[in-house]
């Protein structure tokens, strides 16, 4: 364990624990857009940014990504001074030159007290702050379909070649996690169409309810050894059943008196 | 282990009390939750019985999420969701064989049964006990081989 001052208290950290993760313990709110547990921290959205300083440092302040910074003996940390709260909206009024028209965005500066951008809008822009969480989470599921693409002012995010990934599975956690709903899909009948590939969806023969797509439920048979007979019906037909045979199973005969 | 949910399908009315104090227990900004517990019509005599996540011991659920959100507490044998690494790929909702891995519209979130970390709020709000929280002996197995 390790003892570190956060906005001047006094606080117990494991030792590794980055402080993003202590901070939010504490329950000190700091802005992150590309942090999300299931992934390794990554530094790419800048806002969680908070002063560092230690006793033995003369003086000498530090700004870092609390997201990627593992907690040491004795740091004195600094959540919303004027500086880091400056600098936090400097970097909002940059993403909010690349995407002015993200609503969540727009949100988040607007809690900050940024309102419009100073700087020059990138043109025929999307809503993409090129954190790069949709392709993390992807990779951590293990599909690797997507990826950033391209450097500088042309890096996008993109599946390879720009053609239809053959890896993805149409399982939409890049939807999910996305901070600024960039991606979009398409549910039409029985056929989900992303990143420009289409696959077919499972619908359950009973209640028609499609839950998730053919690909991803041979994906997760396979590699997590489930049965392929589970994915056949729906929650609700499998809460049904289950009803049905714990009903069948109960003590109905009355108790005899002895 | 030290207790488990017992569903005792002949007792259960259908006042459907476990579901409403499921959904007021996993409020979030004062919003009810989706319940985790389904008081379903079921057996030969179309009586009502409680449907909830069965914490199996080689859970499908666990086996299908790919960034490891899912895991037994071992204190209270619930498998619980980490709610801040679900990614919402909605895997567990449809591997579970008894539909007990559920999405939440209202909140945007995939929630199942967590045994109100040790204290069931419905076993309490039961009235006729077809729902108990209490300490079962652990099932014993032949040997296999």
């Amino acid at each position: 364990m390790v003892t570190i001052t956060i906005n001047g208290k006094v606080v117990q950290a494991r030792e590794g624990e980055m402080l993003l993760a202590v901070c939010k313990r504490e329950g000190i709110d700091i802005p992150a857009l590309c942090h999300h547990d299931a992934v390794e921290p990554f530094g790419a959205c800048r806002l969680c940014m908070v002063e560092i300083t230690k006793d033995e440092w003369n003086g000498w302040r530090n700004y870092v990504t609390s997201c990627l910074y593992p907690v040491e003996e004795g740091l004195i940390v600094q959540t919303h001074s004027p500086k880091v709260i400056e600098l936090r909206r400097t970097v909002l009024d940059l993403q909010l030159a690349r995407c002015p028209n993200s609503p969540e965005l727009q949100k988040l500066a607007a809690e900050h007290g940024v309102n419009s951008t100073q700087y020059e809008i990138v043109p025929d822009g999307d809503n993409c702050i090129l954190c790069g969480l949709c392709t993390r989470v992807c990779a951590r599921l293990g599909f690797h379909a997507i990826a950033t693409v391209g450097r500088g002012h042309h890096k996008e995010v993109a599946p390879p070649l720009k053609e239809a990934p053959p890896d993805c599975v149409g399982c939409l956690s890049c939807v999910q996690v996305c901070p600024t709903n960039n991606i979009t899909y398409e549910d039409k009948g029985n056929v989900r169409t992303i990143w420009g590939k289409k696959f077919e969806l499972l619908r359950c023969s009973k209640t028609g309810k499609a839950t998730i797509t053919k690909a991803f439920a041979e994906a997760l048979s396979t590699r997590c050894d489930i049965p392929i007979d589970y994915f056949d019906v729906s929650d609700d037909e499998h809460r049904r059943q289950l009803a049905l045979k714990m009903g069948s199973l109960a003590d109905w005969a009355p108790k005899e008196q002895s | 282990m030290k207790a488990r949910l017992v569903v005792t399908p002949n007792l259960c009315t259908g006042c459907r009390t476990c579901e409403l104090a499921c959904a007021f227990a996993h409020s979030i900004n004062r919003k009810p939750g989706r319940s985790r517990i389904y008081p379903l019509p079921g057996g030969s005599h179309e009586m009502w019985t409680p449907v909830v996540c069965l914490q199996c011991e080689d859970p499908a659920c666990m086996k299908s999420c790919l960034v490891d959100a899912l895991s037994r507490n071992e204190e209270t044998g619930a498998i619980v969701l980490d709610q801040d690494k679900c990614v919402k790929c909605m895997a567990c909702v449809a591997a579970c064989p008894f539909g007990c891995s559920l999405y939440d519209a209202q909140h945007d979130l995939v929630v199942k049964c967590d045994l109100c970390d040790g204290d069931p709020v419905c076993a309490h709000f039961c009235p006729t006990r077809a729902l108990e929280f209490k300490p079962i002996a652990p099932i014993r197995r032949k040997a296999t081989g």
